[in-house]
């Protein structure tokens, strides 16, 4: 059981990444064309098999309405959140409520939830590891960022499950960045971890004590801000300049939107890694009169600079919040790590040495050091005794509704988890034979301001008069972050029965019957 | 891996971790420093913390374990916080001790009370109070006045402002004859 392989899965929004532990060390684990990173795009082929990774990326813009990308933007939404509107305006692919309001992708006929597109990458990361090790692969470590909710999270999860993966843990991006760095050695260290990632943004500040204890003091995040924000201004810019010189919108069009958004992704790698991007797409559309029109422009790292100033002064706002939960200064912070693509720009670099007032370490790829966090959490696992312990925090108060509107705070964020506590609740009618319970997570004591988790509905405990029958309600968040919640009739000890009738989560049915088809679905990749 | 001295132990811990206050589920003295709570905090996390039972075949032994690692991480939630350390301390040695070895909404919500009662619920007029105490202690008995009417002014219907200023207009009346 334990000579098993357990793989560590960076799933990222615009990128994925697999590791394993093999001979003692972690490593990331190439394609057979050696690449070591995948594009988390999947492309819904004609014959019924997916084509998964940097391969299907190019498919964006050549078979657009049935590639979809970014999925983890809405994976655990709803189907009315502000993100999913807005994903609905820019992706070429089609999205659909589905039950409970949850969201779907429809792609040639056939609708999927968020869960199985994702675990269509997921499929390919396994397919990766185990083309390379020629054994199955069947456990797994897979991230997520540090301030992804329950539903997120256990969407993630169930992603896995979809996958015909055993995911042993769902751990936090930054604290598995901070595992892969192998910090510590000095006994109480104190670490930033700046994960500014495709879609999302994290920041988690941890005290690294001896023998091996990772201790995550804070942790705080956005999780609608990311490098596809700075591709963003890069394209209006753009966009703006075209519009000047003749007079039409790159906007208006999808075509022309995603062959202006793979330039601009290109013209931001250029102008961090060169300090300067020559644009130039051929053909970009045409004029009213058939001419073909190219786009022609350049972008200089102070334009750019200035361009995106603003949103990486966003990451520290969120910094400032992290280390006052945590009680610290920034000057306070003895090793800062970056974590993500965007933090290659200068630009990030060094605005975050400034701000920390120390040197950031980047001897590990910033795009593969979550991916080898993970495996070696995996290997812990599987193994018997593990050498370190990461005790994370929960990102977010877990709240209940209350009357009017309104909730009231049961665990409070960045409290340490595994953690559990326990509420009484007393009927309020004669013969009540139900009690109702709305569990959620945010900030605000305002019910719609926070994420509703679902609603239970406890039954099967005495009936009696009103006041006379008291339930104790356990709320638990386990080491996944995940929200579990229990109860029992206080007098007899009796558990009660739960059920789940509100949430925008996936059935065991629905989990079932993706797995399948998820399983017979052929990656095209894979198929010779 | 796990010797039975070490689950038989931990089973009369989960047995009894009811009857234990958060002092004693991490084995350290009330009068603990940070440090030293800190301290106690990763020493249990590295013997119950749920990756060390991850592959232990016995689920009595993984629940066991469980159990008790979820209360050494709501004691040390509790312990590190200076204002719920004290008022936690002040639950368990007071009667209701047994009632109250889980820091429950109860003494969150008294402990905010508490706060409440702090001279003044507008910033202005605490400032001014505190003047007040200090002008008083000094003996500037017209000056005081002066401050707890401007706390006054703030909230009228405060029964501490207004007995000092009584205090202080007995002692001035006093004073004047």
């Amino acid at each position: 059981m334990s000579d098993e392989i357990a793989v560590g899965i960076d799933l990222g929004t615009s990128n994925s990444c697999v590791s394993m532990v093999l001979d003692g060390m972690a490593q990331i684990v190439p394609n057979e064309w050696g690449e070591r990173i995948h594009a988390s795009v999947v492309s819904f082929l004609e014959d019924g098999s997916v084509l998964v990774g940097n391969e299907a990326k190019r498919n964006i813009i050549t078979n657009s309405e049935f590639t979809v990308y970014s999925t983890k933007r809405l994976i655990g939404r709803y189907f009315f959140s502000d993100e999913v509107k807005k994903a609905q305006a820019v992706m070429p692919y089609e999205i659909v409520e589905g039950p409970n309001n949850g969201v779907r992708v429809k792609a040639r006929g056939q609708e999927y939830a968020v869960s199985e597109v994702s675990a269509l990458v997921l499929k390919e990361m396994k397919a990766v590891a185990e083309r390379y090790v020629g054994v199955e692969v069947k456990k797994a470590v897979v991230t997520v960022p540090a301030f992804f909710n329950d539903n997120q999270r256990q969407a993630t999860k169930d992603a896995g499950r979809i996958a015909g993966l055993d995911v042993l843990r769902i751990i936090n991006e930054p604290t598995a960045a901070a595992l892969a760095y192998g910090l510590g050695g000095v006994e109480n260290q104190r670490a930033a971890i700046y994960d500014l990632g495709g879609g999302t943004f994290d920041v988690s500040i941890l005290e690294i004590g001896d023998e091996g204890v990772f201790e995550v003091l804070s942790t705080a995040g956005d999780t609608y801000l990311g490098g596809d924000d700075f591709d963003d201004r890069i394209m209006n810019y753009l966009a703006d300049i075209f519009q000047e010189q003749y007079n039409l919108d790159l906007r208006q069009n999808k075509y022309c939107l995603q062959v202006l958004k793979e330039a601009s992704e290109q013209a931001k790698i250029d102008v961090g890694r060169y300090g300067k991007a020559e644009v130039y797409v051929e053909g970009i559309c045409q004029a009213e009169d058939g001419q073909a029109l190219d786009l022609v422009a350049t972008l200089d790292e102070e334009t750019f600079n200035g361009m995106v100033m603003d949103l990486v002064q966003r990451t520290f706002k969120v910094c400032d919040e992290a280390l006052q939960a945590a009680r610290l200064t920034a000057n306070e912070i003895d090793a800062v790590v970056l974590v993500g693509g965007p933090t290659r720009l200068p630009v990030v670099s060094t605005s975050v040495g400034h701000y920390f007032q120390t040197e950031p370490l980047s001897n590990v790829d910033p795009d593969e050091v979550v991916a080898l966090g993970a495996a070696v959490q995996a290997d812990a696992l599987c193994r018997a005794d593990a050498e370190h312990f990461l005790l994370d925090v929960t990102p977010l108060t877990l709240r209940i509704a209350t009357v009017g509107g309104y909730t009231e705070p049961i665990i409070d964020k960045n409290s340490p988890i595994p953690v559990e506590r326990t509420r009484s609740f007393t009927t309020s009618r004669d013969g009540q034979d139900k009690v109702r319970i709305k569990v959620m997570q945010g900030e605000s004591s305002r019910e719609e301001e926070c994420e509703m988790l679902g609603q239970f509905e406890f039954s099967g405990f005495r009936i009696g008069y009103r006041g006379e029958v008291t339930i104790e309600v356990t709320f638990e968040i386990d080491t996944n972050g995940i929200v579990n919640v229990t109860a029992a009739d206080a007098e007899t000890g009796q558990r009660t029965t739960t059920r789940l009738t509100l949430s925008s989560g996936l059935s065991e049915e629905d989990i079932e019957e993706s797995r399948k088809r998820t399983e017979e679905t052929e990656l095209a990749s894979r198929a010779a | 891996m796990h010797d039975q001295q070490f689950e038989v132990e931990l089973e009369v811990i989960a047995g009894l971790i009811d009857d234990l206050d958060y002092f004693q589920v991490l084995k350290i003295e009330q009068d603990a420093t940070p440090g030293q709570i800190k301290a106690a905090y990763y020493r249990e996390s590295r013997s119950l913390h749920p990756d060390k039972f991850f592959s232990a075949e016995s689920e009595e032994l993984k629940n066991n374990a469980l159990k008790v690692y979820k209360r050494v991480t709501e004691a040390y939630m509790v312990l590190k916080d200076h204002q719920k350390r004290a008022k936690y301390l002040a639950d368990i040695n007071g009667p209701d001790r047994a009632s109250k070895l889980r820091f429950s909404e109860e003494s969150e919500r008294e402990q905010k009370q508490g706060k409440e009662e702090e001279p003044g619920k507008t910033a202005p007029a605490r400032q001014s109070y505190r003047q007040a105490v200090l002008q008083m202690h000094d003996g500037q008995w017209d000056k005081a006045r002066r401050s707890l009417k401007t706390a006054l002014m703030y909230e009228p219907d405060n029964e501490l402002f207004r007995s000092k200023l009584e205090e202080c207009q007995e002692r001035l009346a006093e004073g004047s004859r």
